[in-house]
């Protein structure tokens, strides 16, 4: 476990590390002088650009000049934001924790409904109920996900009128600002009204969360589908068979505790994909997130933003990738043991 | 047609042929088949069939609805959007952008990404070890983060957004290509012909790659629905193609401010892209599946 361990936090820092250069290498690529797009001040006089060249030691050599934006992020400076002027970091801090609870949220749904479902359909495999659940997760994952957010608001918000449409909160209530997280902010507050504040952010959170989760769920069908089938067909399952153990019985204590286990391995992978996802659907619920403030830094030309939010968002989509191997590793002793990451 | 078995000679049919064979088998995946031909015969003649051009406007009607509603019109089958502009007629033309483009952007993609990555699976030591950690983080980038990224690089527009899905599909395809080049590499065949004195390229070329031609095409479909669904995602949010074209993502943003006056326009174009998506996953799901069929024959 201690190899793994290390293992897996080399890699992390080798990312990292590969990131930095990328976002690095973004303020050459970008249009405009390097020095400006890396700090973000576009009002700075030629003298306080000056001191800038010399922190950012744009005087000297690439490798010096990529040091030095190491040690500055290293001290949580990402430059400061070129449309607002406030600083990249404490921008990024009152997005991020919008988009922790939304895509959190968007996961746990995606996994609440796809794994069962996923299991059922490898139990019934090539009967009806197998093909109906396949063809439905093969349309849910080629549904567009704006047409389908718009069409959600359309049905839920406004024909219907049961869920609200856009936002993280009605503005009747005030909650403190404490971890970000919405409904941990709640819980923590003493407002009389926590209740009903709970309940209309839970009301607020639901539509996107769902929207969001559709297509990672129908994956994670086919995953778990994938999974139930191959652990079905194992020797194990057979012994337990031949024991005259009922097929209920091998279902609850063998088949889906292994099957799960494989499950829990591509959560990783389908975190990208669902971060993608849920950066176009905080565009269309005006969700207050990194990614609809991501998208906004492009149409303003922020370039010292994109930098800054392509380092966090990765980052984070791939700590999440690191927790999720931990996991899996911790639930998989056969997993600590292979040549892992090689 | 049925093949009379006249003679007692065996027959071999290549991988590809074999795959062809397994894939027709499957009704469901050949109506899919039938619909990505329609949609690439659509993306090339569509200047041709269109009643009218995209970007005519008939100010006489604006916001028809389509035909088949009691206001509708039949000359205008699925109705206009608030310019006045047939909603058919750019829809058809809007196959020939986000369909096509993303047919363009997919064998672009895997051509780079089949070279790199066969010559990576080549190399050994800490190049290829390198390039496999810079794999692996490229990846774990969301994709449309990176194409967002690129284009705010280049700056929007139609062939800027076309640049930015080859370079998000690359490492896809290398990846695959590296792995089933290794794969191959170590079975007995290849041993053999290197045994015969075939050089490295030539063991790509004639072993190797007839070998391993359909993992890469099941992974063209993949990377197709995944393009089609970036470059209207970009058209979408404003960073694709610009206002005119009848790119289908551009369409649905044109839409949304009407959304609830004309909802046609909106369900018009996100029903063309779910058509190409579904008909793209029909056909990558039935040649995996055929795959999968001719490993275990």
């Amino acid at each position: 476990m201690l190899l793994f361990s290390l293992r897996r936090l080399n890699l992390l820092l080798f990312t990292i590390l590969l990131l930095t250069l990328l976002s690095f290498s973004l303020s050459y690529l970008f249009p405009g002088d390097p020095l400006i797009n890396i700090t973000g001040r576009v009002l700075a006089t030629p003298e306080q650009l000056e001191v800038l060249r010399q922190q950012y030691a744009f005087d000297q050599s690439v490798i010096e000049q990529y040091w030095s934006y190491l040690v500055h992020i290293a001290n949580g400076d990402l430059g400061v934001s070129m449309s607002s002027h406030i600083a990249i970091s404490t921008e990024v801090l009152s997005v991020m924790p919008a988009t922790i609870e939304l895509t959190i949220t968007a996961l746990i749904i995606a996994m609440f409904f796809g794994v069962p479902i996923g299991f059922i359909a490898a139990i019934k495999h090539k009967k009806t109920t197998d093909n109906i659940i396949l063809a439905v997760a093969m349309l849910g994952y080629s549904i567009p996900v704006f047409w389908l957010g718009l069409l959600a608001i359309l049905v839920f918000s406004i024909q219907l009128g049961w869920l609200p449409s856009a936002g993280q909160i009605s503005l009747l209530y005030e909650i403190k600002y404490v971890t970000g997280i919405q409904l941990f902010d709640i819980m923590l507050s003493d407002s009389e009204y926590k209740w009903q504040a709970f309940q209309d952010a839970s009301s607020h959170i639901i539509l996107p969360a769902c929207v969001i989760a559709l297509a990672p769920a129908t994956i994670f069908v086919r995953i778990a589908r994938t999974a139930m089938m191959e652990v079905l067909e194992s020797s194990y399952i057979r012994a337990a068979n031949s024991k005259g153990l009922t097929f209920k019985q091998i279902i609850y204590r063998h088949a889906i505790r292994n099957a799960s286990v494989k499950v829990v391995r591509h959560i990783g992978l389908q975190f990208a994909n669902l971060v993608t996802i849920a950066m176009v659907t905080e565009m269309i619920f005006n969700w207050p997130g990194i990614g609809r403030w991501l998208i906004e830094s492009i149409y303003q030309r922020d370039y010292t933003a994109i930098q800054g939010g392509l380092l966090i968002l990765s980052s984070f989509i791939f700590i999440v990738h690191i927790i999720t191997d931990f996991i899996y590793a911790a639930l998989n002793p056969i997993a600590r043991d292979t040549h892992y990451g090689s | 047609m049925a093949r009379d078995k006249i003679y007692q000679e065996e027959e071999f049919p290549s991988p590809l042929l074999q795959l062809w064979h397994n894939f027709r088998q499957n009704p469901v995946v050949m109506i899919g088949f039938g619909c990505f031909i329609f949609l690439v015969v659509l993306a090339i003649f569509s200047p041709l069939l269109t009643p009218y051009s995209p970007i005519e406007s008939h100010l006489d009607s604006l916001l028809l609805p389509p035909a088949w509603s009691d206001d509708g019109n039949i000359s205008f089958l699925l109705g206009t959007d608030n310019l006045g502009r047939d909603i058919l007629s750019r829809i058809m033309s809007g196959a020939s952008l986000t369909f096509g483009i993303s047919f363009i952007v997919v064998i672009i993609s895997m051509f780079i990404g089949v070279v790199i990555g066969s010559i990576s699976a080549l190399t050994k030591g800490i190049k290829s070890s390198f390039l496999n950690h810079f794999l692996d983080v490229i990846l774990s980038i969301p994709s449309l983060l990176l194409a967002i990224i690129i284009v705010a690089i280049l700056g929007p527009g139609l062939e800027n957004t076309l640049w930015a899905i080859v370079m998000v599909l690359i490492p896809q395809f290398v990846h695959i290509t590296r792995n089933a080049v290794t794969e191959e590499f170590a079975k007995d065949y290849v041993l053999a012909s290197k045994l015969d004195g075939a050089g490295s390229m030539r063991l790509l070329i004639y072993s190797i790659f007839p070998n391993i031609i359909e993992k890469i095409i099941s992974q063209a479909t993949l990377a197709q629905s995944a393009a089609i669904l970036d470059i209207a995602a970009l058209g979408f949010l404003g960073l694709g193609a610009p206002i005119p074209l009848p790119e289908w993502g551009a369409m649905l943003k044109n839409g949304i401010d009407l959304f609830y006056i004309a909802p046609w326009t909106v369900y018009m174009p996100g029903l063309a892209i779910l058509f190409a998506v579904v008909a793209t996953n029909l056909v990558g799901e039935g040649m995996r599946h055929a795959l999968k069929l001719r490993k275990e024959s």
